[in-house]
């Protein structure tokens, strides 16, 4: 059955979309990330316009980062206090992001710009993981344990004034990091659709020096502020969230990831790195080859308010 | 507004000259409302018509033309900027139709010259927009828009669209595709000999979004906050129950 999308106006088939939705849920449960970034180009792909590709996939992430950050509620993995700042800092980020997408889309310049950025950073951020996945497996397979990451020190990050102590991190830092990383997570999540997670965990781990077992539960708990600002924002100035299709999508998403989580605990963890890096490459592989290949059409068209 | 009185000039000289001629068009539309539903993925419809007092043999020809509200678009030309193809001309073409589709009886040149054709403003050729704003030659521009919409199948052309059921009776298929734009269509159906246009009709036809799709639509613009918030309550919820099932049968 076919079912019509008000925003996107277009039909599609409500088992593609439910599909894409299981599929991008099943990755997401299997690596852990949110799965945004497969998600907006795989809507692309597909034809639905880009700006309601992005806005939509913010509230697909909202959902399944609730369902994630439940279970991690439950262990206490949250870190409120942190979550919250650099929430704030990513709703300055969101409503900056927000403004930046209707300039692009008015200029134009909107594909060229999502593509772009997707290319950049999945191409940075995969190209990390693969060679940090490869030296852990070189090291396994030749019997030598990986040697323990010693990042250096950041004296210049502790420099900073206004500092707050975050006891569930049990850290006493300045709070401009997190509103800074939070801010570039709030621009990203509303010109990509992504949530962040692939940047903002990294940046937990080396950047912030949280430890690990909160990690987890504080990106999802900023997320979901983050992706739920940007929803709004999407529907009250582009107009481009498309209710239906989120609708499908999320019910997709939340089945594909209870069974990603169970496969994942059958995998070992520098393996399915291996396997996330393969797949981010190739997403950002594909979209550079959109980029830099001579379109068969060179003309575009688009219909404009008077 | 210049296309309804030449329609309406149209009429005037069918009426002027009915004395002399006495051949005459009606004509109809299979329904006057197309509605997009939940489940729409684009639809036929049907123009009819009769030629009523036919004179002798069968010279005459008609046209038929279904036209959609009109839009503003801009047309973009990607160029290769240091190896990276990216938009870089555009037009802006005022009042374009976002649909239009023709059938004719035979093809257009063999019907009527080029200058009645422009006239009545019949034919993609003659689709011109009512003002450009570009600094380029606009020619290669309307012609992609033109190109690109026959590619949606929101622009089409069919010489041999007309069926005629018996020597007056004619029926036209009209393809809608699902993506095309809400509002006022109109149906001109025109009838010609040796060339000239002897008769027109201009039909409105209306095509809208009903039941949820249009509730949504109207909210998403009406009160985008409510409809915004909507979205991420819907999401929290599902996100929600999800965790309440699977913890359940996990």
């Amino acid at each position: 059955m076919e079912i019509y999308l008000p925003i996107a106006e277009m039909s599609v088939h409500w088992l593609v979309i439910l599909g894409m939705g299981a599929a991008i849920g099943f990755l997401s449960g299997l690596f852990g990330v949110g799965g945004g970034f497969l998600l907006t180009p795989l809507l692309i792909f597909y034809g639905v316009p880009a700006s309601v590709a992005v806005a939509t996939t913010a509230s697909h992430i909202t959902a399944s980062s609730i369902s994630g950050a439940i279970a991690q509620w439950r262990r206490r993995a949250v870190d409120l206090k942190m979550g919250a700042v650099m929430a704030a800092g990513g709703l300055l980020g969101t409503v900056f992001g927000v403004w930046l997408f209707g300039v692009m889309r008015r200029s134009g310049q909107m594909d060229l710009v999502v593509a772009a950025a997707y290319v950049i950073l999945l191409g940075t951020v995969g190209g990390l993981m693969l060679r940090e996945s490869l030296g852990v497996l070189r090291a396994v397979q030749s019997g030598v344990s990986a040697p323990a990451r010693r990042g250096g020190h950041h004296v210049w990050l502790h420099g900073l004034p206004i500092k707050m102590r975050f006891r569930e991190s049990r850290l006493y830092i300045s709070v401009i990091p997190p509103i800074v990383i939070g801010f570039f997570v709030g621009v990203l999540s509303a010109i990509m659709g992504v949530g962040g997670g692939f940047v903002v965990v990294p940046a937990m781990i080396y950047l912030l020096r949280m430890p690990t077992n909160v990690v987890m539960g504080t990106s999802l708990f900023q997320i979901i502020i983050v992706t739920a600002a940007t929803t709004v924002l999407q529907a009250t100035s582009n107009f481009a969230v498309d209710i239906v299709l989120a609708f499908f999508l999320i019910i997709g998403g939340v089945i594909g990831a209870q069974f990603g989580v169970r496969a994942g605990e059958r995998l070992r963890g520098e393996q399915l790195r291996l396997l996330l890096a393969l797949l981010v490459l190739a997403v950002a592989v594909r979209l550079l080859a959109g980029l830099v290949i001579q379109p068969s059409e060179l003309f575009s068209v688009a219909t404009v308010a008077p | 507004m210049k296309r309804t009185l030449l329609l309406l000039l149209a009429f005037c000289a069918l009426f002027g000259g009915a004395a002399l001629a006495d051949e005459d068009l009606v004509s109809g539309l299979s329904q006057d409302t197309v509605e997009i539903t939940s489940n729409y993925t684009g639809t036929d419809i049907v123009v009819f018509g009769a030629i009523e007092h036919p004179e002798d043999n069968g010279a005459h020809d008609v046209v038929v033309v279904i036209r959609g509200p009109d839009a503003n678009m801009i047309v973009r030309k990607k160029d290769r900027v240091v190896g990276i193809w990216l938009n870089r001309d555009q037009a802006k073409l005022q009042d374009m139709p976002t649909y239009y589709y023709l059938a004719s009886t035979r093809s257009l040149g063999d019907i009527a010259a080029p200058y009645t054709l422009k006239r009545y403003g019949i034919g993609l050729a003659n689709l011109k927009p009512e003002r450009v704003f570009s600094h380029h030659d606009p020619e290669p521009f309307r012609q992609a828009l033109i190109r690109r919409k026959q590619q949606d199948g929101l622009y089409g052309e069919t010489p041999t669209g007309v069926e005629f059921l018996s020597p007056t009776l004619f029926r036209v298929h009209v393809p809608v595709p699902a993506t095309v734009t809400r509002g006022q269509y109109n149906a001109e159906v025109y009838l010609f000999r040796d060339g000239n246009v002897i008769s027109a009709q201009s039909t409105p036809l209306f095509i809208d979004q009903t039941g949820l799709e249009r509730r949504l639509y109207n909210l998403a613009h009406a009160s985008p906050l409510l409809y915004g918030l909507s979205a991420v309550l819907m999401a929290g919820i599902l996100g929600w129950l999800s965790s309440v099932v699977f913890r359940r049968a996990s």
